[in-house]
């Protein structure tokens, strides 16, 4: 099982990078009902911070408010040193922002649409170049409505890049995407955090978090309830390996917990994912149990822990089962 | 400056990107002006009928009857109060005016009456009679302001009675053409904040605020732009002529429009979906469509109307229009239609104070 240990508690490996995002104890009601309850987290200078949790987590709300675009009910958001609430401006300035699905202006070009993003800033980069930087250099005169939605996602990054920022926000990146879009849209995060550019995204995929993110809070019913390196959440299973497989009705929860090595267990209805930290002993002790028994296992499979595994643990849900 | 220019530029080509709004403002008032000017004939048009009823028979009197006489849009008829009011009723006369007895003595004093009667029979020509007379009186008020004495008709005035059917729509279709590009201001604020934009927008350093006024002013220019051709094309095809002061048109315009506009955000404060703000627009438009006077006169319409009438934002743009256009008016006369346009502008804007969300 996972400790439930203090938020401050963070892994120390870039301890001395710069602060680029501080987050203190954000709150937001609506209609009575807290959406963002008391969410405190820091994300350092060059790092990939994502937000984990299902739909209706709150993520979207806790990053709308450290963006400028929500006032919460309390807490405070300071980005690179200033008070989102009291320097609204001059963080906006230093900041991009990709909504989560964003419609933009229908009648504009895309090179028209980044023009004019592009004459809000003090500074902004050559609309033409950001667009090359994306791969969309030959729809410069398309309108948005005429784009994919991985170009359209493109389009949306582009739009947060033209000021150059420091801090990069991207809500459900991938979000509806092909595989093939997700992976161009992940190669180029990836660029940018070597840029130097720190950068909070929300997404609701375990791969995504797992293969791009440098820390992850796990964020559920509005608070976050874990917050590690991926390898630090995974390995708070106790578990070396996970066993996923069917067992029919004669097994029982109790029988399978008491097999040698097992740290954990968990059952909907003939499914079995077995935590073990001795994945030898555990595999032959399982066989050996079904072969007594004459029970009959299927679909066997032997894998490492995922985040999928440690989203489970804590919230008793799958991630995809909003 | 750069900044305000790009975001001045930007509102501008979106607007004109928009086909289905300029298909509904200067499209359709181009095609309606048209129909209506070859329908109705574009040049040369009945006369005035115009009886004249001279119970003074002063000099003076008899000064402004045989100007009467000379114009060429007038059919002047010369007979008793009686005989005139007859053939009044049976409609052969589009107006009559009665100089009463003793008029020219009270001219020469400063201040005096004469008695119009209009036939209202015909909604069509009484637009066009009731501009005539009010020229003629006009004429006659500036004859006697001016100078006491011999009663010259301003020419300019007894020219501007000339007026045909394509002189009184035009007008009205100008009027049209400003409440379609100005008042689907709101659908485009609703579909800003449905689509996600105002958001995506509030996450930048702009000022909801200088959006909004972009947008305006944006759709000013457009408004101008698109009267310039409506009264072009009508001065091109069928001689319509602007009598009036032409800065005057402008600021006219310009009032209309910013009041159609205020009107139109005022619906996207308490309208959240665009398909509700589509319907709200197309129910505050088609009244006013039909009963603010664009395509017909309505002071003739049935009196349980009238109230209606009289509080619509349009109706008070085609009068103002109508008067700058034809009548060569001045301030004075498009006063009351300016105070209520102005009315029009602080209500709205109060409820936009009280229920504008931008996000």
């Amino acid at each position: 099982m996972i400790s439930q240990e203090p938020l401050a508690n963070t892994p120390t490996t870039h301890a001395e990078a710069e602060v680029m995002v501080d987050v203190r104890n954000l709150v937001k009601s609506y209609h009575h009902k807290t959406v963002v309850n008391n969410v405190s987290f820091a994300a350092r200078k060059a790092e990939i911070y994502g937000v984990l949790g299902p739909n209706g987590a709150g993520k979207t709300t806790t990053l709308e408010m450290i963006e400028g675009i929500r006032m919460p009910d309390s807490g405070t958001a300071i980005v690179a040193g200033l008070d989102v609430q009291r320097q609204k401006s001059a963080v906006q300035r230093i900041i991009g922002v990709q909504l989560q699905a964003t419609t933009l202006f229908p009648e504009l070009t895309l090179l028209e649409t980044l023009q004019f993003f592009a004459s809000l800033y003090p500074k902004a980069l050559d609309p033409r170049q950001l667009l090359s930087d994306v791969a969309l250099e030959e729809k410069a005169r398309a309108h948005p409505q005429d784009l994919s939605g991985g170009q359209r996602q493109r389009l949306a990054l582009a739009i947060a890049l033209v000021n150059d920022p420091q801090v990069l926000f991207l809500d459900e990146p991938t979000a509806g995407l092909d595989p093939q879009s997700r992976r161009m849209l992940w190669d180029i995060v990836l660029r940018l955090r070597e840029q130097g550019k720190t950068i909070l995204l929300t997404t609701h995929f375990m791969d995504e978090a797992q293969l791009l993110c440098d820390r992850i809070a796990i964020m559920n019913n509005g608070q976050i309830i874990a917050l590690d390196t991926a390898a630090g959440l995974i390995g708070r299973l106790g578990a070396q390996a996970t066993l996923d497989c069917c067992l029919d009705g004669r097994a029982t929860k109790s029988d399978i917990g008491g097999l040698d090595g097992v740290t954990g267990v968990r059952q909907a209805n003939e499914r079995y994912i077995i935590y073990t930290n001795a994945m030898q002993s555990t595999l032959v002790a399982l066989l050996a149990f079904t072969g007594a028994k004459g029970i009959t296992l299927t679909d066997l499979q032997v894998r490492a822990p995922t985040l999928e595994d440690v989203f489970l643990e804590l919230t008793g849900r799958e991630l995809g089962g909003e | 400056m750069k900044k305000i220019l790009t975001l001045l530029y930007t509102n501008f080509i979106m607007l004109t990107r928009q086909r289905g709004l300029i298909i509904s403002s200067l499209g359709l008032a181009i095609i309606s002006m048209l129909v209506f000017g070859f329908l109705f004939g574009g040049s040369g048009s009945p006369k005035t009928l115009l009886g004249v009823v001279d119970q003074d028979h002063s000099a003076i009197s008899a000064q402004i009857v045989s100007q009467l006489q000379k114009s060429d849009a007038l059919q002047v008829y010369i007979g008793s109060n009686d005989e005139e009011q007859q053939a009044l009723k049976e409609g052969h006369r589009n107006a009559i005016i009665v100089i009463p007895p003793g008029f020219g003595q009270q001219m020469v004093q400063g201040g005096a009456d004469l008695q119009v009667f209009y036939d209202q029979g015909n909604p069509v020509t009484t637009a066009a009679t009731q501009l005539t007379v009010k020229a003629i009186v006009d004429g006659i008020n500036r004859a006697v302001t001016h100078q006491p004495g011999p009663v010259t008709l301003d020419q300019q005035a007894v020219a501007a009675k000339d007026i045909r059917q394509i002189d009184i729509i035009t007008p009205g279709m100008l009027g049209i053409l400003l409440m379609w590009a100005n008042l689907a201001v709101g659908i485009e604020l609703v579909n800003w904040r449905e689509m996600g934009i105002t958001k995506r927008l509030a996450a930048t350093p702009l000022q909801p605020l200088a959006m909004i006024s972009a947008q305006v002013v944006a759709r000013l220019a457009l408004s101008l732009i698109q009267g310039v051709i409506l009264l072009a094309l009508a001065a091109w095809i069928f001689n319509v002529h602007i009598y009036g002061n032409i800065g005057l048109l402008a600021l006219v315009v310009i009032l209309g429009a910013l009041t159609l506009l205020a009107i139109g955000f005022a619906i996207a404060s308490f309208v959240k979906k665009s398909e509700a703000a589509n319907s709200v627009l197309l129910l505050v438009s088609f009244p006013m469509m039909f009963l603010g006077g664009s395509y017909f006169d309505v002071n003739g319409a049935p009196s349980f109307l009238q109230p209606i009438i009289h509080a619509m934002p349009l109706y008070y743009l085609n009068e103002a229009l109508r008067q700058v256009i034809n009548n060569g008016a001045g301030w004075s006369a498009i006063q009351t239609g300016v105070l209520v346009m102005v009315a029009w502008i602080i209500a709205s804007m109060l409820v936009v104070w009280r229920a504008f969300k931008w996000l």
